[in-house]
């Protein structure tokens, strides 16, 4: 499948759970193709996260945000993630890492709830008396945090390899958190770095991730990740993130950069080419895959 | 003993580092979060020094981690040379943390109050806010599990120590007193290290309290520089131990050379 087509199966109005941590394997080349075919009032599930959101936002695509952090972590905060939760413009739905794991899980496991002393005591909870209730075990009346399902409809993440059928690697399997929003999904979209033969997958089955039942769509986006990084193969590009950061200081240096570097380019080659194509990219470049 | 050495000249950064690396021991099982230069770098010193059992699983994931140098990220694989094992966060991670495997956790706060709780979510009315801040990560749930807490702040000042937090996105003490032990959670906040003062908090009321202040610093410096009333104890108040010449090599040219330490100070 294109990243087109894939695109195509999120609905406007849908959750939508985007992969990766902070700096690290964001599914960006599919989030771009969702702010290009103007996807609408997305509620967006990104537990750490910064620029895939900061982009949504950015673009409109995003109404409500449920997360644990987003930043530019050393870089800076995620600049027009902070204007819209100041504004109003985007409600934000704030819950720590653990509670959100819990949540995720509740709703893959199909249980009302899950229990953590993950939160207590502080303000978090109070925040979502609905979602993440304050109880006592009945028996032995000790407290803890009840964490009710959050069901995603639609989860994208980025990966190694997939073959035809839509088995999915990721190797090494450093999954970040991504395997719980693929459970809790009803749909998964995975974007990867190259198709391989299926053959390879039967050599070696230990490294599968993802069975082809779990995933629903797979595409080839080679650098799919860029600007974050997919470890071990691409670092991510610092001189994107400072270029994003300081032209959005202006919305009229943004708007230029926005069209330039993010919404303008037609196809995904042609966004890897607005930062500087081959050369930049070989300097992001890490081990062999 | 001998006539004590001359104090090699050092930097706050480099003093607060050497301060926080001397509470750590072999026993010390840590990890780190973002932006947690300050952390990193004691864990790294600690282990490079007198303290080569300990453990620390860089940006939470690469466990004993060896960079040659840090990176524009603590959350970034820039970090990960020389790990033993790259861990998986749902699997490894937070079952590490639950079970107390991982017993030691350093944060900082945009906001910090008396009992050590501290806010990285909004500065204003929540709804409304005048600063939206990244938001707590993983913190609410690690002060919860952790039992060793340390906390750093690099802007010791009313704006960031305060009488009530805007928002408790991380629980040290609580309310104070016997509160943590009532909600069932381990341990607490052991230290605050700042770059005035080091403090760590009254044994019953679990408040701040001044442990040692740092060169030059006076205790009405530190009050005036924080929203509430700091403690005082009841001896002496002792100048902060200044790095030996062992932890300022070790730091400078092993630990952090291309020093992104001090990005923590802008």
């Amino acid at each position: 499948m294109t990243i087109e087509q894939a695109a195509a199966l999120v609905p406007d109005g849908s959750t939508v759970a985007i992969g990766g941590l902070s700096m690290n394997c964001s599914p960006m080349a599919m989030v771009r193709e969702l702010i290009r075919q103007g996807r609408r009032d997305l509620r967006v599930v990104a537990i750490v996260n910064g620029m895939a959101v900061d982009w949504l936002i950015a673009a409109g695509c995003l109404r409500r945000l449920v997360t644990a952090l987003i930043s530019f972590e050393g870089l800076g905060l995620a600049p027009h993630f902070r204007r819209a939760a100041e504004s109003g413009a985007v409600e934000v739905e704030e819950y720590s890492e653990y509670l959100l794991i819990a949540r995720l899980r509740a709703a893959a496991t199909r249980v009302p709830f899950i229990p953590t002393k993950a939160g207590l005591g502080t303000d978090i909870i109070g925040l979502h008396p609905e979602t993440t209730r304050l109880e006592a075990d009945p028996v032995t009346g000790e407290a803890y945090v009840a964490c009710t399902p959050l069901p995603v409809d639609v989860a994208i993440v980025h990966a190694h390899a997939a073959d035809e059928h839509g088995n999915v690697r990721v190797d090494p399997k450093l999954i970040w958190m991504d395997n719980e929003i693929v459970n809790a999904a009803q749909t998964t979209i995975v974007t990867v770095e190259r198709i391989v033969p299926h053959h390879t997958f039967v050599a070696t089955p230990e490294r599968t991730t993802y069975p082809r039942f779990v995933v629903t769509a797979v595409a080839e986006a080679p650098w799919g990740a860029y600007p974050t990084s997919c470890f071990p193969q691409y670092a991510h590009d610092a001189q994107f993130y400072a270029d994003y950061t300081q032209a959005a200081r202006d919305e009229a240096a943004f708007g230029r950069f926005w069209r330039e570097r993010v919404a303008g380019p037609q196809t995904h080659c042609a966004f890897l080419e607005a930062s500087g194509g081959q050369a930049a990219l070989m300097r992001l470049r890490r081990g062999a895959p | 003993m001998s006539a004590a050495a001359p104090v090699p000249a050092h930097t706050v950064d480099e003093l607060m580092i050497a301060t926080l690396a001397r509470e750590f021991d072999d026993s010390t099982r840590a990890f780190n979060g973002a932006v947690s230069y300050i952390p990193v770098c004691a864990y790294l010193l600690a282990r490079r020094t007198h303290a080569p059992g300990l453990v620390w699983a860089a940006s939470s994931i690469a466990i004993d981690a060896d960079p040659v140098q840090l990176g524009e990220s603590t959350l970034s694989d820039s970090i990960w040379g020389g790990a033993t094992m790259l861990s998986n966060s749902p699997f490894d991670f937070w079952a590490y943390a639950q079970g107390m495997r991982y017993n030691t956790f350093a944060f900082r706060g945009a906001q910090i109050d008396r009992y050590g709780n501290v806010n990285n979510s909004v500065i204003g009315p929540y709804a409304r806010p005048r600063v939206r801040l990244p938001g707590g990560g993983g913190m609410a749930d690690l002060s919860c599990m952790i039992p060793n807490i340390y906390l750093w702040s690099t802007t010791h000042d009313r704006k960031t120590f305060v009488p009530r937090l805007d928002f408790r996105s991380g629980i040290g003490w609580g309310d104070g007193g016997g509160h943590r032990e009532r909600l069932g959670l381990p341990g607490g906040p052991r230290l605050c290290i700042t770059n005035l003062c080091v403090m760590d908090f009254h044994a019953e009321l679990k408040a701040m309290r001044l442990k040692s202040l740092h060169q030059g610093v006076t205790v009405g410096a530190v009050q005036d520089a924080t929203g509430f009333e700091v403690l005082l104890p009841e001896t002496e108040i002792p100048q902060t131990v200044p790095p030996d010449a062992e932890q300022l090599r070790v730091l400078r040219e092993q630990v952090d050379p291309t020093a992104m330490r001090l990005r923590e100070f802008r």
